[in-house]
């Protein structure tokens, strides 16, 4: 039991619950202190020990289930079978084939698979194998264990992906020797034998429950594998060459990432002011010590948060890598409290009263169909200065994200200077690769000399760094 | 802790009916935490909604035991020399005072400064003993004979520095003081944090507690709860309440009403001499239960649509 509590650990850090070998080893007392026969008991102790969010409980209890279920289940069977003894065994058969129910194959003496096995040596051989015979008394019991020493021999915990399934599957079949099975049937259907259709019954059972092995399997071990490899490759891509069907996907993963960086930076911002003595405060300390100043106490700033304007271009060409970084900054609302934003394309407007009443992909969605378009910068440079110029203070971070492709336009460079001198920090993050930055109609180059950072951002990766290097600069 | 110290808890099944007789009406799952808490020493991490009974969990535990409850209620900027200890510098104000004329008499007879040091050597730091030790909550759950039940309230209000302070005393129930040295607890302290979720607690605390959530309860539950609160409510208005609150939880709302919501409402329920609910009745006394004015404009537009599910 020991072992099998360690390898669900294991299962549970596939599905992103982490645990330490510390809590391993708690684990390990919670059980031996609650026992092991209450399993709802056992599953609520382990749960408090391991799961440490509410979230991290829900992932822990469906895992609980879907790991102890078989092997407890192998236990609770026999004694199933002996109260349905009468009325036909185990729901598999009868999923087999309901025509087949009024035959008992606990005493097969008149079975036709007798009275061929008594011409056939073959299948004789077959019918006293341990296989056979598990299948023919329908000893479920027997039958689980094979699957499972023969899942332990061919390596089936180091199942990866969703394909290998029919391979690990089939693998299995042959090491508990279902080829004599799948013999004697071809056999049998050469000889157009009247006991074929038993055999193949009994080979499909066989076939079904391995299959189902395989797939509990699975989902323990290998999907949150698949899951971490996915997240690995998604965060990687270019964001507007991943397809739709996987936006939800990344949406997920924007969310994580951001919920990551949170917690990262969100620890709260003061700053003691040296050389300041908060004297009020030291006297009045000092009265219970007679008037004794021991402790000193020192004036306080809390630095204030910081203010965040996100310009953002939401024409064609970057409208995806938009979306994403406005639904990282959005996703970091406790963190980044006053985060707004601006969507332009031929001209900008503020968009952040989209996101206080709507759900993020949403607002993202309302935002695209109210300002997509052809690009000008320089008008809509004009039109933030006109709305956001006079807040810019030496606490505001500007974030423009863009291609800089002006479409042979008036840059008006002279509002980005004036931002730039305003500002804290301006960051430029532009999705083209730096190769082709000022090639053509982009003005990136000519942009650049007003920011004080700018990066190139096409994937998630890229993006999450720079958003923890922004929350760690407007610390 | 030993188990026949304290037959209260040496099962789960017990812990629940001792609960119960101390009106503490609780799933099986708190039970089975204070059980664990108990035979492996861990504090217990509680989270869950503001007023589903998170620190009535502690102080019901107390009652339990008979043991004294110390409580340290976490804020921001709540540092050591309110949480753990403090010199009483008064004290050794006075002391050092009064002492000065007993120097001369002791140093009297002493040749040069260096056989005066000596001299001064031989007392130790008097200054900076127990005597002079002014115990904080945390150091005073250390120091109980019979050992004590801890409550440390809504951590997730203290600075993130202060949970880091905690991580010895959790782990291994001892105190260090630089002056001293290590006080270690004489019977380690039973011990709760409580946490509404406002921040990320870090995972070094997380690690060293059970993590116990607690969820609005069930109708069964919250009748029960009811019913060993409020005794005097009868059957049928005490269902429909709970209905009623049941209802209101599934609402998008600001503040959902917990427990301790409940509770009062069936208080002022009886108060009001009602037999069963009705649409007057529950926009009257809406504000017992919901504690925004938003949330109340938007239960009371939906207010027929509750009660007509009951």
């Amino acid at each position: 039991m020991q072992s099998n509590l360690v390898s669900f650990i294991q299962v549970l850090r596939t599905h992103d619950v982490r645990v330490s070998p510390a809590e391993t080893l708690d684990a390990m007392t919670v059980a031996t202190t609650l026992g092991y026969a209450d399993r709802k008991l056992l599953r609520d102790g382990l749960a408090m020990t391991l799961a440490k969010t509410p979230e991290e409980e829900a992932v822990f209890l469906a895992c609980f289930d879907r790991y102890f279920n078989q092997r407890l289940s192998d236990f609770a069977r026999p004694e199933q079978q002996v109260d349905t003894d009468s009325d036909e065994s185990s729901d598999a058969e009868e999923a087999a084939g309901d025509s087949y129910a009024d035959q008992s194959p606990a005493d097969g003496d008149n079975s036709p698979l007798t009275t061929a096995a008594a011409d056939n040596a073959e299948i004789a051989s077959l019918l006293n194998s341990d296989l056979m015979q598990s299948l023919v008394n329908n000893d479920r019991n027997a039958l689980t264990m094979a699957i499972g020493s023969a899942a332990e021999t061919v390596g089936l915990r180091q199942i990866q992906m969703f394909t290998q399934k029919g391979q690990y599957t089939r693998k299995i079949l042959d090491a508990m020797g279902e080829e004599q099975l799948r013999s004697a049937v071809i056999a049998l259907e050469r000889e157009d034998n009247p006991a074929l259709v038993e055999l193949q019954r009994y080979r499909d059972i066989l076939r079904e429950e391995v299959r189902n092995y395989v797939e509990r399997e699975y989902l323990l071990h290998a999907e949150g594998k698949t899951r971490q490899f996915m997240d690995d490759i998604l965060s990687k891509t270019r964001l507007n060459n991943i397809e739709h069907t996987y936006l939800h996907k990344v949406h997920e993963l924007v969310r994580k990432m951001a919920r990551k960086l949170a917690s990262r930076h969100s620890r709260k911002r003061r700053q003691v002011k040296r050389g300041q003595l908060n004297m009020a405060k030291t006297m009045r300390r000092g009265i219970a010590n007679d008037g004794v100043m021991f402790d000193t106490y020192w004036r306080q700033t809390r630095k204030e948060k910081p203010q965040i304007l996100a310009v953002c271009d939401v024409s064609g060409s970057v409208a995806a890598y938009a979306k994403f970084l406005l639904l990282f900054l959005y996703s970091l609302q406790d963190v980044l409290p006053k985060v707004r934003s601006f969507a332009f394309s031929s001209h900008l407007g503020e968009v952040s009263s989209y996101f206080d009443d709507y759900p993020v992909e949403k607002a993202i969605e309302l935002v695209n169909w109210k300002y997509g378009g052809a690009t000008d910068y320089g008008s809509s440079l004009q039109d933030f200065a006109r709305l956001a110029l006079d807040d810019i203070n030496s606490n505001t971070t500007v974030i423009i994200l863009g291609d800089a492709r002006n479409n042979n336009g008036d840059p008006k460079l002279e509002i980005m200077q004036g931002i730039y001198q305003r500002a804290r920090q301006v960051l430029w993050l532009n999705p083209e690769s730096r190769k082709v930055w000022g090639s053509g109609d982009s003005e990136m180059l000519r942009y650049l000399s007003a920011c004080h950072f700018s990066a190139e951002c096409n994937n998630l990766k890229q993006l999450e760094r720079i958003v923890d290097q922004l929350l760690k600069s407007t610390r | 802790m030993q188990i026949d110290d304290f037959p209260q808890l040496a099962s789960v099944q017990q812990i629940e009916q001792g609960f119960e007789s101390f009106g503490y009406i609780c799933s099986t799952k708190i039970a089975t935490a204070v059980f664990l808490a108990f035979q492996l020493r861990k504090p217990i991490l509680v989270e869950g909604p503001p007023g589903v009974g998170k620190t009535e969990l502690a102080k019901t535990t107390a009652e339990l035991l008979d043991l004294p409850l110390i409580r340290l209620q976490c804020y921001e900027g709540l540092d050591e020399a309110k949480a753990l200890y403090e010199w009483k510098y008064g004290k050794q104000l006075l002391y050092t005072q009064v002492l000065k004329e007993k120097l001369g008499d002791l140093l009297k007879g002493a040749k040069g400064l260096a056989e005066s040091v000596e001299r001064l050597h031989q007392f130790g730091d008097i200054f900076y003993s127990e005597d002079f030790l002014e115990p904080r909550p945390l150091l005073k759950a250390m120091q109980q004979e019979r050992g004590a039940i801890l409550l440390i309230d809504e951590i997730d209000k203290s600075d993130y520095e202060f949970e880091s302070l905690l991580l010895e005393i959790l782990s291994d129930y001892q105190i260090s003081i630089p002056e001293i040295g290590t006080i270690k607890a004489r019977t380690s302290p039973m011990v709760f944090l409580t946490s509404n979720n406002t921040r990320d607690i870090s995972d070094a605390l997380k690690r060293r507690c059970l993590h116990l959530y607690i969820p609005f309860p069930t109708v069964e539950l919250e009748e029960r709860i009811v019913l060993s609160r409020v005794p005097d409510v009868d059957a049928l208005l005490r269902h429909q309440l709970v209905q009623f609150v049941h209802s209101l939880r599934q609402l998008d709302l600001k503040k959902s009403p917990a427990i301790s919501e409940t509770i009062d409402w069936a208080r002022s329920l009886l108060l009001l001499h009602s037999g069963q609910l009705d649409e007057e009745l529950v926009r009257s006394t809406l504000n017992v239960l919901l504690k925004f004015e938003d949330d109340i404009e938007a239960a009371d537009a939906e207010l027929r649509a509750l009660l007509n599910q009951n």
